[in-house]
C-alpha cells in the first residue's frame, strides 16, 4: 500500500474544510472496507485519508411510523442487518444487507460508505432508490437533502464536490399497502457481487397497483430506475400478463456490459425474470 | 452424518486400538491459537523484500530490460534480470525418477511464453518498496505471435514455442495406449456414440499464496523456508540448478495450507529469493500476492477429449476410441504425467477389451497447468462416465445399473497394467444405490414446474501412488525414547490434510502404543529421510506403510531386549498400551520405560526403526449420488444433496478421510459449475486473476453431504490394507452433476464448468426444437 495523510477530525465543520481544501485526492475513510482494499490493490490513489469517525452525531439510528427511517452516516451495515425496524418495514433492505459481503465485512462496512462507493452492482442501492431514500449532504455548515436517485452520475461517480459529507439517510415509512423485495442474481450464496439486482417498492390493493418504484442494480454505469416500467404498472390490476409486458419492458431499460461474470444477454434476461419474481414477492409472493 | 463401517477381507482380525479411529489431530492446537509457522511467517534480521516484474504480453522476446530506475529508488537493495542468473535448463515439475518430465525452462529467459511470466525480480528493505522498483523496470518487448487454443498451436506452420524438435508445439510424443481389436468391436457393435467434451481450466486456488524465504550462511550454504509438496525436489533442482551439491541447500517446510498437487512445481520465486538473498547477503523474502498466485500459479489441464464408443443391445462395450488433447500452456509441467495418468485412465472404469486411446499435450502461450488432484482423470473420466449415462439411456437401461454391469471388477487390468483388488466399484455403486433409494428416486415424478429437481450417480477409481509413471520411495525412521515414547522422523510432507496423525496413528498401533506417545519430525531436508513428495494419494499408502514397516523394526528390537527381562521369548511378548506384556496370559508385564530406560546403572538402549517402502500400485474407487435443482427461468444450478459412498481400503482416521472427501466434492461443484480461470484469447491476458471473479463454491453453497466409507477391498500393500482417498472424491462428483441436471431438465451437456447462461441457452433452444 503506497503511504499516505492521515487525519482525524473532530467536527464536521473541520471535516468539511479539510476535504474542500485537499480536494480530489482526499478520501473519506469510514468502515474502509472498499477504500483499504482499493489502496492496497492499487485500484485507487489517495494521498490524504479523512477518517470522520470521531465525528460526534453519524451513528444516530430512528425509526418512527410516521417519520420512517432515518440512520447516520456511521451506521455499520450489520446494524442495518440486524435492526427489528428494518427488517419489518423494509425487508427489502434487510435482504440486500444481509446479502453484502460477510458477516465480518458487515461489522465494518458503513451503508452510506456502500452508497458512496457508487459501484453499479452495489447491494444498499437499489432497495434503497426504491423505498425513495434521500441522502443528508453537509457542506461548509449548510445542509442539504439530495434524493437518492439523482446522486449518481456514473460507475463511483456521484454530484458530490469536494467538501460535501454525507451525514446520513432518511426513508419514508412503509404504509400497509407497501410491499418490497429484492433479488440479488449471482452465483455465490454469500461473498458475491451482484450480477443484477432488482428491487422493488410498492403500494397495492386487492391486485391492483396504485404506486410502484423498480430499481435496477448492474445493468447499467449507475443504479437506474426502471421509469417507463413502472409506468406501465402504475393504476394497474398485476396479472400474469401484465408481469410478462413489465419484464419485457425492464430487460428494454437496463443497458448491461458483458464482461467475465455473465453476458450482456444474459444480465438483460435476468432483468426480465428478476422484475417478474421481485413484484411477485412484494405482493406478497413467498421469496 | 459420515458413516464409517468395516467389512473385513482376509486381514487378519486384529483389533485395533489407534487406527480407524478418529483421534483429536495433532495438529489441532497451534492451528487454532495460531502458533503453527508457515514459511510466510518466517522473519529474520535484516530480511528484505523481493517482487518479480511480470510480463504483460503473452509472447515475446525481450528487447531490452532497463533497470536503472528501480536500482536508483532508495531501498532498492539488487534487481534481477535473465542476464543476471544462472541459464540452466531445468523441469518445472522435477521428479528425478519419473521419465516424463520436460525440461524447458530458465530461471529468467530472453523471451516470454505466457501473460505475467517472470521476468526480473527486485529486492527491497520493504515489500512496497520492491512493488515500487518493479514498476519502474522498463521492458522494451519484440512481439512474437500469440498461440492461445490447442487449434492455433498444434497447426503444422505455427511457431514452435519451444523448441524440442517435436513439433506441432507437442510437449511429448503423443501418448498410444492400445488393447485388443476396436475396429472389430465396432463392428459388433449395436450403437455407437460419438462426442467431443470441453474442459474448462479450474484452479487449485489453495489458501497459502507461494512464498519461500531464502538464507546464505557464512559457508555458502542456503536455507530455504518454502510452501512446497516436494522439499526434496526443491533442493535437488536448486542444487543443480544453482551449481552447489545437495548438502549446501536446507529446504524446510514446516505448516502448509494447501497445494492440491500444484505445488509441485517451483515458481520462478525459489531461485530469485536464493539468488537475491546470495547478491546482498542477507535473508530475502518472496511472497506472491492472490493475483501472482493466479497468474504466476498451475491450473488444471483445460483440453478436449473425443470419445467414441460402440455398446451391444445387452450393454456391453465392446469398443472405445479416445483422443485426449491437453493444453499445457506456456511450461511442460505436469503435462507429460498428466497426459500419460490421464489417457491409460481410459482403458478402466468401464470394462472393455477393445480400446484405442491416443494422448496430447500441446504448448500454448496461456497460464501453466500443471499437476492438479485428480491428475487428468478428472477430465477422462467426465467424458467417460457422461457417456455411460447417455448409453444407458439409448439402451433402455438404469444409469446406475447400467455403470453397475460395466464396472471393473477383481481381475481386471487397471491402467497401470496391474490386476485390480476386490470388487470396489460395484460395492460403492450398490451401496449408493441402496443409500438413495434410487430406484424409488427415478420413478418419481417430475412436474414441469420453474425448478426442477433431477438425480444422477458419477463413478470413479484412482491410483494410490504415482506408479508405473514415477517409481517412488518412501522413507522413515521410528526412535523410541527411554520413557517409552517414540519419534517418528518422515519425509512426508504435510499439506494441512492430516497426514501425520495418520502417521502417528499407525506407529502408535504397530508399536502398541498410545497416540499422545508418538510425535513427528518432518519438514527439513536436512534431517528427514529422502522423500518424493506428498501427492498421488500416496502419503498415508507409502509414507504410512514406511513407518509402520519402521515402527515394526522397533518393536522386533524392544521385543528382543525385553525377552530376558521377562525370562520368555521375544515371539511369546507384544506390547499394549505402553507395556510389554507375555502373551500366554501369565500376566507378566513390564512397563516401556523399564524394558528400554538405564536401569542400575545401564544406560539406555539405542532403538532405531528405519522402513523403505516402493509401491506398485492399488486403486481407490468411488460413487457419488447427487441431487439438483434447476431453475429452468435463470439457469441457476442448486446441488441439494451428495451421497459419496467411497471404498478406500482400511481406513486409518475416519474424520479425515471424510474431510478429504467433502473437500473434495466442494471443489469437484466449483470445477462443474462455476471454476474457470478466463484468459482473453486476443492477447492472453487473464481475466479474473482473483476470488471477486473466479468463483468457488463456499460454505453457504454447499450441499448436504452424507458419506460412507467401506472397506471392502483393502490394498495388501497398503499400512493394515489403507489405500489413497485425497484425490478421488473430485473426480466422481463432476459426472454426478452433470447426469443429474440431465435428469432434471433433459439437456445433456458436454463440458465444465456448465454456466446457468448455457443451462438458460440450451433450454430455450431445446423449447425452440420441441417446438418446430
Amino acid at each position: 500500500m503506497k503511504p499516505f495523510e492521515y487525519y482525524e477530525p473532530a467536527t464536521l465543520a473541520e471535516a468539511s474544510e479539510l476535504l474542500r481544501r485537499l480536494g480530489k485526492d482526499a478520501s473519506i475513510i469510514a468502515g474502509g472496507t472498499d477504500l483499504l482494499v482499493e489502496l492496497k490493490e492499487d485500484l485507487r490513489s489517495a494521498h490524504h485519508i479523512v477518517n470522520i469517525k470521531k465525528i460526534p452525531g453519524l451513528t444516530d439510528f430512528a425509526y418512527d411510523p410516521a417519520n420512517g427511517l432515518r440512520f447516520g452516516a456511521l451506521v455499520t451495515v450489520r446494524e442495518i442487518e440486524t435492526s427489528p425496524a428494518v427488517n419489518g418495514n423494509y425487508p427489502n433492505l434487510a435482504k440486500a444487507v444481509s446479502l453484502l459481503g460477510s458477516i465480518q465485512v458487515r461489522n465494518r462496512a458503513t451503508v452510506v460508505g456502500n452508497i458512496c462507493r457508487a459501484s453499479p452492482s452495489a447491494d444498499t442501492i437499489p432497495p434503497l432508490i426504491a423505498d425513495g431514500a434521500s441522502l443528508s449532504v453537509y457542506s461548509g455548515g449548510t445542509e442539504r437533502s439530495i434524493p437518492l436517485d439523482e446522486f449518481f452520475t456514473g460507475p463511483g461517480r456521484t454530484v458530490l464536490v469536494p467538501g460535501d459529507i454525507v451525514t446520513g439517510i432518511s426513508m419514508p415509512a412503509p404504509r400497509p399497502t407497501s410491499g418490497r423485495a429484492y433479488i440479488k442474481h449471482g452465483r455465490r450464496k454469500a461473498m458475491e457481487l451482484a450480477t443484477v439486482g432488482v428491487a422493488v417498492s410498492m403500494e397495492h390493493v386487492a391486485g391492483q397497483c396504485s404506486d410502484i418504484r423498480i430499481a435496477l442494480g448492474a445493468v447499467a454505469p449507475t443504479v437506474i430506475r426502471a421509469r417507463r416500467t413502472e409506468d406501465l404498472l402504475r393504476g394497474r390490476m398485476i396479472d400474469a400478463a401484465l408481469l410478462a409486458e413489465a419484464a419485457e419492458s425492464a430487460m428494454q431499460e437496463a443497458t448491461p456490459i458483458g464482461n467475465v461474470r455473465a453476458s450482456a444477454a444474459y444480465r438483460r434476461d435476468m432483468v426480465g425474470v428478476l422484475t417478474r419474481r421481485a413484484i411477485g414477492y412484494a405482493m406478497g409472493g413467498v421469496q | 452424518m459420515n458413516t464409517h463401517e468395516r467389512i473385513d477381507r482376509d486381514l487378519s482380525e486384529r483389533d485395533f486400538t489407534v487406527v480407524g479411529k478418529s483421534v483429536k489431530r495433532s495438529d489441532t492446537l497451534e492451528k487454532v491459537t495460531g502458533a503453527a509457522r508457515y514459511a510466510g511467517d518466517v522473519a529474520l534480521p535484516g530480511m528484505l523484500y523481493a517482487k518479480m516484474k511480470r510480463s504483460n504480453i503473452a509472447h515475446a522476446r525481450i528487447k531490452s530490460i532497463d533497470t536503472s530506475k528501480a536500482l536508483a529508488l532508495q531501498g532498492v537493495k539488487a534487481v534481477l534480470t535473465h542476464q543476471d542468473v544462472p541459464r540452466v535448463l531445468h523441469a518445472g515439475s522435477p521428479h528425478p525418477r519419473s521419465a516424463s518430465v520436460t525440461k524447458d525452462q530458465y530461471i529468467l529467459d530472453e523471451r516470454v511464453r505466457y501473460w505475467g511470466e517472470g521476468v526480473a525480480a527486485v529486492a527491497a528493505v520493504s515489500e512496497e518498496i520492491a512493488e515500487r522498483a518493479v514498476a519502474l523496470i522498463e521492458v522494451e518487448y519484440d512481439p512474437l505471435p500469440g498461440l492461445f487454443t490447442i487449434e492455433a498451436a498444434s497447426d503444422p506452420a505455427a511457431p514452435p514455442i519451444h523448441e524440442n524438435g517435436l513439433g506441432q508445439n507437442y510437449v511429448l510424443p503423443p501418448v498410444f495406449v492400445t488393447r485388443g481389436d476396436v475396429d472389430k468391436g465396432f463392428g459388433e457393435a449395436d450403437l455407437v456414440i460419438e462426442r467431443e467434451y470441453d474442459l474448462g481450466r479450474p484452479t487449485p486456488a489453495y489458501m497459502e499464496p507461494n512464498v519461500c524465504v531464502s538464507q546464505w550462511d557464512g559457508n555458502g550454504k542456503l536455507t530455504m523456508w518454502t510452501s512446497t509438496q516436494s522439499a526434496f525436489m526443491v533442493r535437488g533442482t536448486l542444487a543443480e540448478v544453482l551449481g552447489v551439491p545437495l548438502n549446501k541447500v536446507r529446504v524446510i517446510v514446516d505448516h502448509m495450507g494447501g497445494g492440491f498437487g500444484a505445488k509441485q512445481d517451483l515458481f520462478q520465486n525459489e531461485f530469485l529469493c536464493a539468488l537475491l538473498a546470495r547478491r546482498t547477503g542477507r535473508p530475502v523474502k518472496m511472497e506472491f500476492s492472490r493475483k501472482e498466485t493466479f497468474v504466476g500459479g498451475r491450473s488444471r489441464h483445460p483440453g478436449k477429449i473425443w470419445l467414441k464408443q460402440g455398446f451391444t443391445r445387452d450393454g456391453r462395450i465392446v469398443a472405445r476410441e479416445a483422443r485426449v488433447t491437453f493444453n499445457s500452456g506456456a511450461y511442460g509441467s505436469h503435462g507429460p504425467g498428466v497426459t500419460n495418468v490421464g489417457t491409460a485412465a481410459l482403458t478402466s472404469l468401464y470394462r472393455c477389451e477393445n480400446v484405442r486411446l491416443e494422448g496430447r499435450c500441446i504448448y500454448t502461450n496461456s497460464p501453466i497447468a500443471g499437476a492438479f488432484r485428480g491428475y487428468g482423470v478428472v477430465q477422462t473420466y467426465y467424458a467417460l462416465d457422461l457417456m455411460m449415462d447417455e448409453a444407458a439411456e439409448k439402451l433402455g437401461f438404469d444409469p446406475a445399473e447400467f455403470k453397475l454391469m460395466n464396472a471393473v471388477r477383481e481381475g481386471d487390468m487397471a491402467p497401470s497394467g496391474h490386476p485390480i483388488v476386490g470388487h470396489g466399484l460395484v460395492d460403492c455403486i450398490r451401496r449408493v444405490m441402496e443409500e438413495t433409494n434410487w430406484h424409488e428416486l427415478r420413478r418419481r415424478e417430475k412436474p414441469e414446474t420453474v425448478k426442477r429437481r433431477g438425480i444422477g450417480i458419477g463413478c470413479e477409481m484412482h491410483g494410490s501412488s504415482a506408479y508405473p509413471g514415477i517409481k517412488e520411495q518412501g522413507n522413515a525412521i521410528v526412535k523410541m525414547n527411554e520413557d517409552g515414547t517414540v519419534t517418528l522422523i518422515t519425509g512426508t510432507a504435510g499439506l494441512g490434510t492430516g497426514a501425520h496423525t495418520a502417521l502417528s496413528q499407525i506407529v502408535a498401533e504397530e508399536l502398541g502404543v498410545p497416540f499422545e506417545a508418538v510425535s513427528v519430525v518432518q519438514g527439513d531436508t536436512d534431517i528427514v529421510p529422502w522423500d518424493i513428495g506428498a501427492f498421488a494419494s500416496h502419503t498415508t499408502y507409502l509414507g504410512g506403510r514406511a513407518a509402520q514397516l519402521a515402527a515394526a523394526d522397533v518393536r522386533r528390537q524392544v521385543l528382543e531386549h525385553a525377552a530376558p527381562l521377562l525370562k520368555a521369548e521375544p515371539g511369546d511378548l507384544a506390547i499394549r498400551d505402553g507395556f510389554v506384556v507375555v502373551a500366554n496370559g501369565s500376566n507378566q508385564s513390564l512397563r516401556l520405560s523399564e524394558a528400554v530406560g538405564p536401569q542400575r546403572g545401564m544406560p539406555a538402549v539405542q532403538l532405531v526403526g528405519v522402513g523403505t517402502y516402493m509401491p506398485t500400485k492399488s486403486y481407490s474407487f468411488a460413487a457419488h449420488f447427487a441431487e439438483v435443482e434447476v431453475d429452468t427461468e435463470t439457469g441457476e444450478v442448486a446441488v441439494l444433496e451428495v451421497v459419496p459412498v467411497h471404498e478406500i481400503g482400511r481406513v486409518i482416521h475416519p474424520i479425515a478421510a471424510a474431510g478429504q472427501i467433502e473437500g473434495g466434492i466442494q471443489q469437484g461443484i466449483g470445477h462443474t459449475l462455476s471454476e474457470d480461470y478466463v484468459i482473453d484469447l486476443t492477447d492472453g491476458r487473464s481475466l479474473n486473476p482473483s476470488f471477486v471473479d473466479y468463483k468457488m463454491p463456499l460454505s453457504m453453497d454447499m450441499p448436504s453431504i452424507r458419506t460412507i466409507i467401506i472397506e471392502t477391498a483393502p490394498d495388501p500393500g497398503g499400512p493394515y490394507g489403507a489405500k489413497g482417498v485425497g484425490e478421488d472424491p473430485i473426480i466422481a462428483i463432476g459426472p454426478a452433476i452433470a447426469n443429474a441436471i440431465y435428469d432434471a431438465i433433459g439437456v445433456r451437456f458436454h463440458h465444465y464448468p456448465i454456466t446457468p447462461e448455457q443451462v438458460l441457452n440450451a433450454l430455450k433452444t431445446k423449447a425452440n426444437e420441441t417446438r418446430q
